[in-house]
């Protein structure tokens, strides 16, 4: 009787999961704790080294891609040489 | 740790305007260099850091608000404000292409034989592949209401589901269309029908290409549960646009296709 008590007690306090063995689990609660941490980090590198990265990227791309436009606008600005 | 005083939100220092610039820069010359000097580099370039700033500047809207809490009431209606502005910009858009339709379309030129559909041009049927997509286009605008009310019901399976179905309807509309431009009897050279025709729905489709990723990503952030019953403003913003874009279908089926033909 004592024993069916106690595997009631556990049965009862198991997950009630209808959904298939994957699921996604809440974790807004962990992301806010991340990126509320007051460490001075602006929002945009705030992630971690992933957004530092990006960062990078998308400023070379944005930098060189200036200096390169500017040249061809240059050569096409210039007189071509007739022969 | 200074507190503000205020329900306003002051953003962090950020890159994204003007790298944004730069990107508008190195596309814009790169369609140029495209078109006279037959180089896709800078085009490339533009076009690419176009799509890292929009992917990092509406990441960090995303962290501002669902895991900073700045978008207090007082924000929200702000942000409510710019969408409307946008979506009405975007009317005016489309508007100027329904002008330059209806300005050849009402008075045809002897060139076009004075008659419209112009001499030569077979219009393809109203009532076949267009009609079609009509009723995917507004069985998409319920399965959006569908998702929204779900949402703020809690009902969190019911709006995955009907978001999803939402977004399936949209690549369906965007796949037959892309099936009726390859098979249509007229190309975007052939004269004004081909030219009002191909722009005024070529920029629908792109924007129905836009208003499916909007929607993806809600999707993807309905499922990591970033949305609450009442505060889901990313969706509301997606689902405004996502209407937008069937009323500017309906329109273009009643003149282009309808009246058109």
């Amino acid at each position: 009787m004592w024993r069916n008590l106690l595997a009631l007690r556990q049965i009862s306090r198991r997950t009630i999961s209808t959904a298939s063995r994957r699921q996604i689990e809440n974790r807004v609660a962990e992301k806010q704790k991340l990126f509320q941490e007051d460490n001075g980090i602006p929002v945009h590198l705030k992630g971690g080294v992933m957004d530092v990265l990006l960062y990078k990227i998308t400023m070379g791309i944005a930098v060189l891609g200036t200096g390169y436009a500017l040249y061809e606008l240059t050569v096409a600005s210039l007189p071509k040489k007739q022969k | 740790m200074a507190h503000q005083a205020h329900s306003y939100h002051m953003v962090d220092p950020s890159p994204w305007p003007i790298f944004g610039a730069a990107a508008a820069l190195l596309t814009t010359s790169g369609l140029i260099m495209w078109f006279h000097y037959s180089s896709m580099y800078l085009l490339t370039l533009g076009l690419l850091s176009m799509l890292l700033v929009m992917l990092q500047w509406w990441r960090d809207v995303v962290r501002e608000g669902t895991f900073q809490g700045h978008h207090t009431p007082t924000v929200q209606k702000g942000l409510r404000y710019g969408m409307i502005l946008f979506i009405t910009s975007e009317a005016f858009f489309f508007l100027g292409f329904f002008w330059a339709f209806f300005h050849s379309s009402l008075a045809p030129t002897p060139e076009l034989g004075g008659l419209w559909p112009p001499t030569g041009i077979k219009p393809l049927n109203p009532l076949e592949v267009p009609l079609l997509n009509t009723a995917i286009l507004l069985a998409s605008g319920v399965t959006v209401t569908w998702a929204h009310h779900s949402i703020t019901e809690g009902n969190r399976k019911q709006a995955i589901h009907a978001l999803t179905l939402t977004i399936l309807l949209g690549f369906y509309f965007t796949a037959l269309q892309a099936m009726e431009y390859h098979e249509a009897s007229f190309s975007i050279a052939d004269g004004v029908y081909g030219s009002t025709f191909f722009v005024a729905t070529g920029f629908h489709g792109l924007h129905v290409i836009i208003g499916s990723s909007f929607l993806t990503v809600c999707l993807l952030r309905l499922i990591k549960f970033h949305f609450t019953s009442n505060h889901h403003f990313g969706f509301e913003a997606a689902a405004w646009y996502w209407h937008f874009v069937d009323v500017i279908w309906l329109f273009l089926y009643m003149t282009i296709y309808w009246w058109g033909s």
